[in-house]
């Protein structure tokens, strides 16, 4: 992919991006082992943006790249832009150590992937509400009415889970403590990293229908990201898919449901469990994504992919628009999109209505 | 919750009242009979064969011709009294015997145990914050060949070379024999020089250990998502290094603290012997030297006693120093 043909692409279809993500590619080992390849892509002011990707595509170091916090010793390249307001723009990755500490957390805060790990053990959940707000010179007493207020917009009790210790509350109550503690300081953006990967299907539907209540009361933009992809679709208003540490498509939910274009995406949507649909009628994707190293020439799917020709082997495919607000990294997009057919009901038209029971 | 400390408490008691019974049991156990030496060793100290017997019920609270359970209670009784009879190689009263030696032998166990978890706390969180630096290489490498030198080594050339050979150093006793025991500087310094040297090598040994242990608790608590997430959220480096990373680190070596200071005091049977320095184990050696079974049986009960009330001390603090801990999951002693 060429620089060029990255500036005409989804991220240019934004109309008042809060967060820019360009370029962006993590490396491990000194610049031998790519766990994030050249992700472009933008998060509209307000809106709730679902990723999705398999295990280890690089979902978490995509968040991790929005906070500037990839973890030691990985390198972040490319430009991160964050703008308070249609005018403003912070370069994200230029800030000094100061700066950056002030704009986690304040601006751009994250809900870690686990919430049992991220409390200290050791200490009670409202300790660690009382130091964030320390840590950020803020009135705590204040920031403390405020935090009983997300918690008990939450569906907790407030003084209950603040006098916790973080084992003495269940799975569904640590993820609603965490998600309260990331909004403490009333953030700009809310990036979830898999934040309902450890809970049964009722916690996950009640919590997200809470973060559907808290974007509209806070109005904060949320990116949520899963491996999950029916889930995040009955919240999502856009949506991007990573495959093998690479963007391959982004658009509108109901063209990423209905009207994908990449093989990938078609086949995540055909090997989800779906409740309504038979067992035989489940694919799971053949083959492996390709491991970190030596990311392949050509089309990283290739070696999964039905409708591989030598053109995808040997040229990487541009992420392109192929419509509306829709980009797809894929050379026969057309083709994948007459040719997979998708196994649920409704699929092709419209895909499933918003807010309604995609499983 | 209530029940459990009651549980618990009984439990020491009931401990303790086991081994003062095994006690009474293994001075039954001994071979030729119960008094057979201790008569026969009367006999040839020219004490009359008429007074053998009460002398024999002075030294050990038992009456030698009752029955066998009216000793056991004489013995019990006096026991839990504190009265383990007359030292029969000091001719004084063991009680005494072990109240002055008891105060030493804490000192030394005392003072080093808290240096070996100062030292092995510090270094190890040091390795940790630097992990593979050529420090941390050099102190894991040092601290595992500290680990494999038993303290008695160190102990006899610290002897050897450091007050034998440079004279830098007392050879025996707590304190000068010319310093009156009492709160002066001269008694204090007198007690430091000579606690120094088995303080020195009842601590050096130890600290490796901690270190290594120390190095992986910090070592694997760093490498946890709440210290991530507590730097995202903005917090200070010094206030991350103390609540998330060194509290977590150190509370899993509090119950091991406890417990070594209590297994510690058993050590000093040889660490005293070597120092000549009279305290708890100096005795318990020198009583096992003489067949002095009521000074025996009155350090060996001391020692257990210390050493069931250190885990006692231990499990019921934990759970109020660790949160993740509730109470009543350790069963020990
Ligand atoms: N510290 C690290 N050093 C080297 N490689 C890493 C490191 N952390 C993660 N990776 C690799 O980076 C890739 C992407 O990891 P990432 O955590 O972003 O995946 P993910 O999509 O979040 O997966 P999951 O769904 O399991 O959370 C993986 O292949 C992983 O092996
Ligand atoms: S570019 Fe080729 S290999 Fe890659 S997804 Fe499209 S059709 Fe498949
Ligand atoms: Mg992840």
């Amino acid at each position: 992919m060429t620089i060029e043909s990255q500036q005409l692409t989804g991220a240019d279809e934004v109309e008042d991006p809060i967060l820019e993500i360009k370029n962006a590619s993590v490396t491990y080992d000194g610049g031998d082992t790519h766990v994030l390849n050249d992700v472009t892509f933008s998060i509209e002011r307000d809106e709730i943006v679902g990723v999705v990707g398999e295990s280890g595509s690089g979902k978490s170091m995509l968040a991790s790249a929005m906070l500037d916090a990839i973890p030691a010793p990985g390198r972040l390249s490319g430009e991160i832009l964050y703008h308070p307001d249609e005018d403003t723009t912070i370069d994200v990755l230029n800030l000094s150590d100061e700066e950056l500490r002030s704009y986690r957390w304040a601006d751009v805060s994250m809900v870690f992937q686990g919430a049992m790990s991220s409390f200290n053990p050791t200490m009670k959940v409202g300790s660690h509400f009382k130091d964030t707000l320390r840590a950020h010179d803020e009135d705590v007493s204040e920031g403390m009415d405020f935090a009983r207020q997300l918690l008990s917009d939450l569906y907790l009790d407030p003084e209950r889970v603040l006098d916790s210790y973080p084992h003495e509350l269940s799975g569904g109550m640590q993820q609603r403590a965490l998600i309260a503690l990331s909004m403490l300081l009333e953030p700009e953006v809310l990036v979830m990293d898999e934040p309902t990967a450890a809970l049964d299907l009722l916690m996950q539907r009640s919590i997200l229908m809470l973060l559907e209540d808290l974007k509209e009361k806070y109005e904060v933009t949320m990116v949520f990201i899963t491996h999950d992809l029916p889930l995040v679709a009955s919240l999502a208003d856009r949506m991007a898919v990573l495959y093998a540490f690479e963007l391959v498509e982004a658009g509108p939910r109901d063209q990423i449901i209905g009207q994908s274009g990449h093989p990938y995406t078609r086949a995540l949507l055909n090997s989800t469990p779906n409740i309504d649909a038979p067992l035989e009628d489940m694919k799971p994707i053949p083959g492996k994504s390709p491991a970190p190293v030596n990311v392949p020439d050509g089309c990283s799917y290739a070696d999964r992919c039905p409708l591989a020709s030598e053109e995808c082997t040997a040229f990487d495919p541009e992420f392109q628009l192929i419509e509306d607000e829709h980009s797809v990294a894929c050379h026969h997009w057309e083709q994948a999109r007459a040719e997979i057919a998708l196994n649920f009901a409704g699929a092709d038209e419209i895909g499933v209505s918003k807010g309604g029971d995609s499983r | 919750m209530g029940n459990y400390y009651i549980r618990r408490t009984a439990r020491v008691f009931a401990t303790v009242f086991i081994v003062t019974s095994l006690t009474f049991g293994l001075i039954r156990l001994l071979p030729g009979g119960p008094f057979t030496q201790l008569r026969v060793r009367l006999l040839r100290q020219g004490v009359p064969a008429s007074e053998v017997d009460a002398r024999i019920a002075n030294l050990q609270n038992i009456q030698p011709d009752a029955p066998l359970w009216r000793q056991y209670i004489d013995y019990m009784l006096s026991a839990m009294q504190g009265d383990f009879g007359e030292s029969i190689s000091l001719g004084k009263p063991v009680a005494q015997v072990v109240a002055e030696a008891v105060p030493w032998t804490v000192f030394i166990v005392l003072v080093s145990t808290v240096l070996i978890f100062l030292f092995g706390i510090l270094l190890g969180a040091i390795q940790a914050y630097w992990e593979g630096s050529r420090f941390d290489k050099a102190i894991s490498a040092l601290s595992i060949s500290l680990m494999s030198i038993p303290f008695y080594v160190i102990a006899v050339l610290a002897l050897f070379i450091l007050a034998y050979q440079f004279q830098w150093f007392p050879t025996a006793g707590t304190h000068g024999t010319d310093v009156e025991p009492g709160l002066t500087l001269e008694f204090l310094v007198s007690a430091l020089e000579h606690a120094a040297l088995p303080i020195f090598s009842y601590t050096i040994g130890g600290i490796g250990g901690q270190a290594l242990a120390m190095r992986g608790n910090s070592i694997q608590v760093l490498g946890n998502d709440y210290v991530e997430v507590a730097r995202l959220r903005g917090l200070a480096d010094r206030r991350i290094a103390t609540w998330y990373v060194a509290r977590n680190a150190i509370l899993p070596l509090y119950t091991g603290f406890l417990l070594l200071l209590g297994f510690r005091l058993g050590g000093t049977v040889i660490l005293e012997q070597i120092f000549s320095y009279p305290g708890l184990g100096y005795y318990l050696w020198s009583a096992l030297e003489s067949n002095d079974y009521p000074l025996m049986m009155g350090t060996f009960l001391v020692i257990t006693v210390a050493l069931v009330i250190g885990v006692y001390i231990a499990d019921l603090t934990y759970s109020k120093i660790d949160p993740r801990i509730s109470q009543g999951e350790s069963d020990a002693y």
